[in-house]
């Protein structure tokens, strides 16, 4: 087996949009697998390493840190396309991305916000993850007292994966620095709108007049919806592995004012599932955390 | 005319289910038995290794979750180890023609002496018929049957579901701890996890 370390096929920074003040970003001691020494042979001979697919860099909403609040900041990746990223759940295969936050003292960062994954993969292998560029925010619960000057550093490590038909690993040490008299951002400011826009793609708690239970009949799980509003199409995303068949179609029938998603069971679930745990994303646009207790059949 | 093309659709129907409820691998009932040859051209058929247990890893030289394991020894080391106490080690790889982790018999032995790989024997399976009817997602993905044809394990090697070769050391591996558990005559304690690893490149 061949590893190749190193920098190069790592695609160099580009010119940040974003609110990121003297930001530096430095990748280091990225993997890249290759697949055999034939492969090997063949790039060592000729061109190029190919561009790695992802670039990840660390932004902050542009919102002046204050004590005792939060600070929000996030993992934003810019993915060529086809190339994919995964979700908390990831599905049948890949992982979720890590970031390890390396924080002034007395700062303590919280999870991750994930926006609704879409359905990835084929066949009889399905994932959860994201396409494109999709931020990974995460708040950070800043100390009771700031220092007077000094602006805030801060640094993460972020591991991942990213996927098209094979997969590369990646691994990124990123630094950000916050200042701390910053002007609020605009309404129209980038950095703004990027967070915004990634607020709007978390799930939501169920509205009160969404009424979600879930029950257990021999092969599937089904979820029942009443209430819904008009919808044509809704899709499960589960947060637990190993509970529904991923590839598995999710159908969707309505009767006596309910809507009936059913799931199959996963080859793997040995006996029901106490609770259902997931995402539901209804029409592609609206996102719902759900946490239902399964009725046993 | 339209009878006969009914008639047809209605074999069909009946053929695939037929064939989806033989595709179920399913801890706690019978494995799916199976036919294929390895790299020396051997032909293997699951029913022959009654009486011992059988373990199935599905294999992709290409993908770094499959080089976790070899390129640290761990996967080499099971192997060794298990074979040793009579399990019979099959390497499966159901890699399509043109995609990753596709290798000929001759290119497979040479990687397997190159790496000290020491399985029973590595079955290729260019079709994906073998991963189908295990339903394996990864590489690795590993199954695990008992002398009675039962399949006991269907799951991850370890607890560890990265690419980093330092997540070797102090990761629960699940094959050898259900190996053991089975070995002893005691229930296996992780009868199912979540495989971990690249999708398993079937034909399209």
């Amino acid at each position: 087996m061949t590893t190749i370390c190193g920098g190069h096929g790592v695609r160099s920074s580009r010119h940040s949009v974003l609110r990121v003040p003297r930001s530096r970003r430095r990748w280091s001691s990225l993997l890249y697998l290759a697949a055999s020494f034939l492969l090997l042979a063949a790039s060592a001979r000729a061109q190029a390493p190919p561009q790695f697919p992802a670039h990840v860099q660390l932004v902050w909403d542009g919102n002046p840190p204050s004590p005792g609040h939060t600070l929000w900041v996030g993992a934003l990746f810019q993915l060529d396309p086809g190339w994919h990223i995964y979700w908390q759940n990831p599905g049948d295969s890949g992982e979720p991305p890590k970031i390890q936050w390396k924080l002034p003292p007395n700062f303590r960062p919280g999870a991750i916000l994930w926006p609704r994954p879409i359905l990835l993969g084929s066949g009889t292998v399905r994932d959860y993850g994201y396409e494109g560029q999709v931020l990974l925010m995460t708040p950070l619960q800043t100390p009771p007292e700031l220092p007077a000057t000094a602006p805030v550093e801060i640094a993460a490590t972020i591991k991942f994966v990213v996927c098209r038909e094979i997969c590369i690993p990646g691994k990124a040490d990123l630094t950000l620095t916050v200042p701390l008299h910053a002007q609020p951002p605009s309404n129209d400011s980038p950095s703004r709108k990027i967070f915004d826009d990634t607020r709007a793609q978390l799930p939501k708690p169920l509205p009160p007049d969404l009424k979600v239970s879930a029950g257990s009949t021999d092969g599937n799980l089904e979820l029942w919806l009443v209430g819904a509003p008009q919808t044509h199409e809704i899709r499960f995303f589960p947060l637990d592995p190993g509970v529904i068949e991923n590839s598995a179609p999710q159908n969707l029938d309505s009767g006596h004012g309910s809507l009936r998603l059913t799931l199959k069971k996963s080859d793997q679930l040995l006996k029901p599932p106490s609770r259902l745990r997931g995402v539901i994303v209804l029409d592609e646009i609206k996102a719902y955390k759900i946490d239902v207790p399964v009725k046993p059949s | 005319m339209k009878k006969m093309t009914f008639a047809r659709i209605i074999i069909v129907l009946a053929a695939l289910l037929a064939l989806s409820t033989a595709w179920a691998a399913r801890v706690g009932e019978p494995a799916p038995d199976f036919t294929a040859t390895d790299t020396n051209g051997q032909v293997h058929k699951l029913s022959q290794y009654a009486g011992k247990y059988v373990v199935l890893e599905w294999h992709n030289r290409g993908c770094p979750y499959t080089q976790k394991h070899y390129e640290t020894g761990n996967m080499q080391r099971l192997q060794r180890e298990w074979t040793a106490r009579g399990v019979i080690w099959l390497t499966v790889i159901s890699s399509a023609p043109g995609k990753q982790g596709y290798v000929t018999a001759a290119d497979e032995n040479a990687f397997l002496k190159q790496v000290n790989a020491a399985p029973t024997a590595v079955l290729l399976d260019p079709t994906g018929d073998l991963g189908h009817l295990y339903d394996s997602k990864t590489t690795p993905h590993m199954f695990i049957i008992n002398p009675q044809g039962t399949l006991i394990y269907n799951g991850a090697i370890d607890d560890r579901p990265t690419t980093d070769h330092a997540d070797i050391n102090g990761a629960k591996n699940y094959v050898s701890l259900a190996l053991t558990e089975a070995l002893a005559g005691k229930p296996v304690s992780d009868p199912t996890t979540r495989p971990y690893g690249c999708s398993v490149k079937y034909p399209n």
